[in-house]
């Protein structure tokens, strides 16, 4: 795991803690990921307000959401590694909601690369993964902004090249109030883990 | 005169643009190795959770011309990033070249593409510039 996963990976012992063995082309390279290299941590963290551009260009503000469940992954485009699985679980994610819960959830990708991310370059990115917008948007910004939503989720960003940032690899649900309840840490995200936790925080008496 | 410096270009390109190098290397494990694994056979660590896991070069690489490579890794394709505008145009060309050669791994070639990293190579040259077409550097852009 050669970028965003690096931090990530801190995280789940049983992968940071597994050998490196040389590759062809002689650099070390982590044991294969599993599945199971996911660390879910029940947490109680008000999710202050801020407001970024979202992948049309128009201005998004956190707020709106208030009375939602909002499942909030981070990444960037250009990631060669954990980023595409975090997309591709949310949409997995998205993709088994019914039309009743589809409008209490609301998705939200945060950039940790906005030098690249532009409102234009995450809508094509999105676009590949064939998202539904309806109740999904990606947002960039002035990284002064982006800095102060990423650790207020506790997430840890660091540029290493043009197009190429370590970052924790995480995946909140944020509830009705906007308090971060849930945090998966790892490599793999699963589908089915983030559904049945959302389907819990649906059935409180909040969920509009 | 311009001949000369055709050539002389042609051969600088050939001199530096063909044959792997290092610098591809490390491009090729910075931005693909995870999906596509150490010999481009689309076996990376990430590469069985991925939606659709990535093809091996082998079987994909030699139907597809260079732009359609080159527009690839430019642009993205599903869960492919798309790495314009983050690598310059010179590295994209790198990867392409070393996607080149790891399909060819232990296949006999093919006698036209023996030249083919010269082709790209060749195609990468800014002609403009090198024959003297271009008009310098804008001084009004800002």
């Amino acid at each position: 795991m050669k970028s965003s996963g690096r931090i990530a990976l801190a995280l789940v012992t049983a992968v940071s803690s597994a050998p490196l063995t040389p590759n062809a082309f002689g650099h070390p390279e982590p044991a294969p990921v599993s599945k199971t290299a996911i660390q879910r941590a029940v947490t109680k963290k008000e999710i202050k307000d801020f407001d970024l551009i979202d992948q049309t260009g128009n201005r998004f503000e956190f707020r709106r959401l208030s009375g939602k469940i909002v499942v909030v992954g981070f990444g960037y485009t250009t990631c060669p590694d954990v980023c595409p699985l975090i997309t591709a679980a949310m949409r997995s994610v998205q993709e088994q909601l019914t039309p009743a819960e589809l409008p209490a959830v609301y998705f939200l990708t945060i950039t940790t690369d906005p030098e690249i991310d532009s409102s234009s370059v995450l809508q094509s990115y999105a676009k590949r993964y064939k998202v539904d917008f309806s109740n999904w948007s990606f947002v960039t910004g002035a990284e002064p902004a982006l800095r102060s939503v990423w650790q207020n989720f506790g997430v840890r960003v660091q540029r290493k090249a043009r197009g190429l940032i370590d970052h924790t690899a995480l995946v909140a649900i944020v509830d009705q109030n906007s308090i971060m309840r849930i945090a998966y840490y790892g490599t793999a995200p699963q589908p089915q883990m983030i559904g049945q936790d959302l389907r819990r925080f649906l059935k409180t008496k909040n969920a509009r | 005169m311009i001949v000369i410096r055709v050539l002389g270009a042609i051969a600088f390109a050939a001199l530096i643009g063909c044959g792997r190098n290092p610098r591809m290397d490390a491009l090729y494990v910075q931005r693909c190795i995870s999906c596509h694994g150490p010999n481009g056979r689309g076996d990376g660590l990430v590469a069985a959770s991925l939606p659709v896991r990535p093809p091996d070069f082998r079987q994909t690489v030699e139907t597809k011309s260079n732009g359609q490579i080159r527009r690839i890794i430019a642009e993205g394709r599903g869960t492919m990033p798309a790495f314009d505008p983050a690598l310059k145009q010179s590295e994209i060309t790198d990867l392409l070249q070393m996607v080149r050669f790891l399909s060819r791994e232990g296949r006999d070639l093919q006698w036209w593409e023996r030249f083919d990293t010269l082709v790209v190579a060749h195609c990468s040259v800014p002609w403009d510039a090198v024959l003297g077409y271009d008009d310098g550097p804008e001084e009004t852009k800002r």
